[in-house]
């Protein structure tokens, strides 16, 4: 196929706070709780995007939170997918939009295109759709929102929950002390490591609200998918006061169990990097979560961000990303 | 030979309870109205002019928006129909007394729920 | 002059397709259909369809994929077979609840366990009450007609649903029989483009599918069986424009074959109704006054219809070839809203069932004189001795 302008559009980065866009594209007015930190993000992305967006919201908190009832805080199109398929609804929108620019039903600009998924939406139960949507190539950024639990249905037990962890799938009692047996799948990996027609790849936090920004847009402004994993803190689930959710997610960083990394064309490029690294528990203790937890068990988390902290130092050299069918 | 067999009925759906065809809502302008949730807080946040930078950390970390910056004019203002009163803005201003908490009730017009929300 | 061709059911549905000129695809491999796919593949390659041809992960990614594009005001389309169907169970709801016409083309094959590539309708009749329009056809040529019907049903904006367009795995979809394409000046007459109503956009902005309350999810599922009882008409201006403009008339409902001065009467779907009418001149040869009437569509269902249709009849026989263990007749899925339609007739026709063609096998000709015999039996004893046989067993 001869390659065809679809007017994607390219989004400069923001040099400063008060250089942010000032429009508002998720509305205040829903249902999320107070300090949501995946409320907040949402705010962030949809301010970063503007107003050419279409979002697509699967099952989760910021689905039903967002949405009660029969209302939406989203001043753009949004559309509802099945925790199961976000990645496959994307695909079709995306598909939907390339037909119409090429049969020349489209004049405006090609919309950003964004999946707002939850953890289990992300790499449990919609990681196929996630894959299939990168396999593919198309023009999608697929965030993962983390608050590491499945938060909506009452704080449930997923795969990004840290290990020790306690939730309402894995509370600790006399058999099994530490709640959370599991570590979590690493996100970005799977999607960095198998993928050749992803373009981008990054995480961040909601404490760190211009590099957040910079990174969608950046994302948004590539010929093909992405990604990005966004640490949210939420107090409901995690168990700390609602006012420190910015505080948490610095915590995550200035600990090493968060590392924050832009991934594209096989090269990593790691930022906030602590000079040094504080202990994990300075993390855990004002976390309730992690309330019942042994020095034993902080011990092994220790160890477990040891290691990641090792991946900072050097980075694994992943092959480039190939061409997408667009770039003739 | 075919007598008068039953029909289908009608299904009349009263007008206060028709839902738009398939679910689809048009998208809200300025904010959701429909949930306003303002009667949430305790406190609500109170910024100092002559102690405030304008840093804008307090209009970055707030996830309902009731910071409004205007660089035209460099205005911040609260808009407090949304404010759940989480406080994550004061905790992110850096400036010592630029932003504090003032119980709600303090204000004329001020609204407490009786029950903690969750 | 319209040009007649030999081809399978699988290539009269890419036809079809190609000629609604469908603009988002989602393939998945499961056989029998996935020949439809791979016609439309070619026909996307070659440049003869300008169309997004999309490779699910699976089913359910069909669906899903095929969902968005629709939303997003594309004329989409995909299909499946057997357990793919019932894999992609999910979104059926969303689909027609979200008011999405795509269309779904099904060769039938019957579920696991364990792989049996023969054809049963219990895969798309297990998905009946998900909201769909739901038909099936007994001939390639009907399969190409089926595919245009369909669309131009559900995307009438009195409707606004999707759409399973059904043949039999294998006798259908692989075994060719003379198919007249239409002209493109034919189709542009009969299916105007997808005019979709809310679509996701950048210049009118919605939000398709918030969370709803229960007392608002009552009035949701009120509206959408409103529509079903606007669909009949549809359905037959459609069928009357279609005969008007390509000459190929059908019944809307069901085709009734030597019905009129009928005793007996088989009541059938799909591809085996092909053997019935054969059955039904022979024995008619043989001075038994028996008739055919052949199921079009299970959704909308056509009590009415088929009330009309069946209601001199004396004894009526469902050839079923799908399973519903443990159902009311212990035996197929046509039987129960067959007795249902017949129930308030004043001198209503004896009913049993005939299990057949089941995994993909054949019904002989033997089978249906068989079927009869038993069916003038119940006319001469006055009742009906069992609801349901399962021939050869």
């Amino acid at each position: 196929m001869p390659a065809f302008d679809y007017k994607f559009q390219q989004l400069a980065p923001l040099k400063s706070f008060k250089s942010v866009p000032e429009d508002e594209q998720y509305l205040p007015g829903h249902r999320t709780c107070a300090g949501c930190g995946p409320a907040l993000n949402y705010r962030l992305v949809a301010k970063a995007a503007g107003k050419d967006t279409i979002f697509i919201g699967p099952t989760g908190c910021m689905y039903v939170a967002n949405a009660s009832y029969l209302c939406t805080p989203y001043a753009v199109s949004w559309i509802h997918a099945q925790i199961t398929n976000a990645g496959a609804v994307a695909s079709g929108i995306e598909a939907a939009f390339k037909i119409a620019a090429r049969k020349g039903r489209n004049s405006g600009p090609f919309p950003n295109i964004i999946v707002m998924a939850g953890d289990g939406g992300s790499v449990d139960i919609g990681l196929q759709a996630m894959s299939g949507m990168m396999y593919r190539g198309h023009k999608v950024l697929f965030i993962c929102y983390d608050n590491e639990s499945y938060a909506n249905t009452g704080i449930q037990v997923s795969p990004m929950t840290p290990y020790g962890a306690a939730t309402t799938f894995t509370p600790p009692g006399k058999e099994i002390p530490e709640g959370n047996t599991l570590f979590p799948k690493n996100a970005p990996q799977l999607v960095i490591g198998g993928h050749p027609a992803v373009k981008y790849v990054a995480t961040t936090t909601i404490a760190h609200p211009l590099d957040l920004m910079n990174k969608v847009r950046k994302a948004l402004s590539q010929p093909g998918p992405t990604f990005l994993h966004i640490l949210c803190p939420c107090p409901k689930g995690w168990l700390f006061d609602e006012k420190l959710t910015p505080e948490m997610a610095k915590l995550a960083v200035e600990t090493g169990m968060w590392s924050m990394y832009e991934w594209q064309n096989g090269t990593y490029k790691y930022t906030h990097v602590p000079k040094k690294y504080k202990p994990v528990s300075d993390y855990m203790k004002p976390q309730g979560r992690f309330a019942h937890l042994k020095p034993e068990h902080i011990a092994k988390m220790q160890a477990f961000v040891d290691e990641k902290i090792k991946q900072v130092q050097r980075p694994i050299p992943v092959a480039a990303a190939v061409p997408t069918k667009q770039l003739a | 030979m075919a007598k008068a067999l039953p029909g289908y009925g009608t299904i009349v759906v009263p007008e206060d309870r028709v839902v738009p065809f398939g679910a689809v809502t048009p998208a809200p302008v300025g904010t959701q109205k429909l949930f306003q949730t303002s009667n949430w807080r305790v406190v609500r946040p109170v910024r100092d002019e002559e102690k405030c930078t304008k840093c804008l950390q307090c209009y970055l970390a707030c996830p309902d928006a009731c910071w409004i910056y205007k660089a035209d004019g460099e205005t911040l203002e609260w808009v407090g129909d949304f404010c759940k009163g989480c406080q994550v803005c004061i905790q992110a201003c850096p400036e010592d007394g630029a932003l504090v908490a003032v119980p709600e009730l303090d204000f004329e017009g001020g609204v407490v729920r009786l029950e903690k929300p969750f | 002059m319209a040009k007649e061709s030999m081809m399978t059911g699988c290539r009269a549905a890419a036809e079809g397709a190609k000629a609604a000129e469908v603009e988002v695809i989602c393939s998945y491999p499961i056989r029998p259909y996935t020949a439809i796919m791979m016609e439309l593949a070619k026909m996307v390659a070659d440049g003869e369809l300008n169309a997004e041809f999309i490779h699910g992960e699976g089913e359910h990614a069909q669906v899903s994929v095929v969902l968005g594009a629709s939303a997003a005001g594309a004329r989409a389309y995909t299909g499946s077979s057997g357990v793919g169907v019932t894999y992609a169970m999910e979104l059926y709801s969303p689909m027609a609840g979200g008011r999405y016409p795509v269309q779904m083309t099904i060769a039938d094959r019957t579920l696991d366990p364990p792989g049996d590539f023969g054809s049963e309708h219990t895969d798309a009749m297990s998905t009946r009450d998900q909201g769909w329009l739901l038909g099936w056809a007994c001939s390639p040529q009907e399969v190409y007609d089926n595919t245009l019907m369909s669309y131009r049903i559900g995307e009438d904006h009195r409707v606004m649903l999707p759409q399973m367009v059904c043949q039999d795995g294998y006798f259908i979809s692989h075994i060719p029989d003379k198919v007249i394409l239409g002209e493109m000046s034919q189709v542009k007459e009969f299916l105007p483009p997808y005019r979709p109503i809310h679509p996701l956009s950048l210049t009118n902005p919605v939000s398709h599918g918030p969370q709803i309350r229960p007392d608002q999810g009552a009035p949701m599922d009120a509206m959408r069986a409103q529509t079903f009882l606007a669909i009949p008409k549809v359905i037959e201006e459609a069928t009357a424009d279609f005969a008007r403009i390509f000459g190929r008339k059908y019944d809307p409902f069901v085709e009734q074959y030597k019905l009129a001065d009928a005793e007996i009467a088989f009541f059938i779907m799909g591809a085996h109704s092909n053997t019935a009418r054969a059955a039904v001149d022979r024995l008619r040869k043989e001075g038994v006054k028996v008739g055919m009437a052949r199921l079009r569509w299970v959704r909308p269902w056509p009590t009415h219809q088929l009330a009309e249709a069946l209601g001199h009849v004396k004894a009526v026989g469902v050839v079923e070839t799908s399973t519903s263990y443990g159902g009311a007749m212990r035996g197929g899925n046509l039987i129960h809203e067959l007795r249902a339609s017949l129930y308030d007739l004043d001198d209503r026709p004896l009913v049993t069932s005939f299990m057949g063609g089941l995994g993909g096998e054949t019904i002989w000709p033997a089978d249906f004189d068989y079927m009869a015999g038993i069916l003038s039996g119940m006319v001469k004893e006055k009742r009906t001795d069992r609801y349901v046989y399962w021939l050869g067993m």
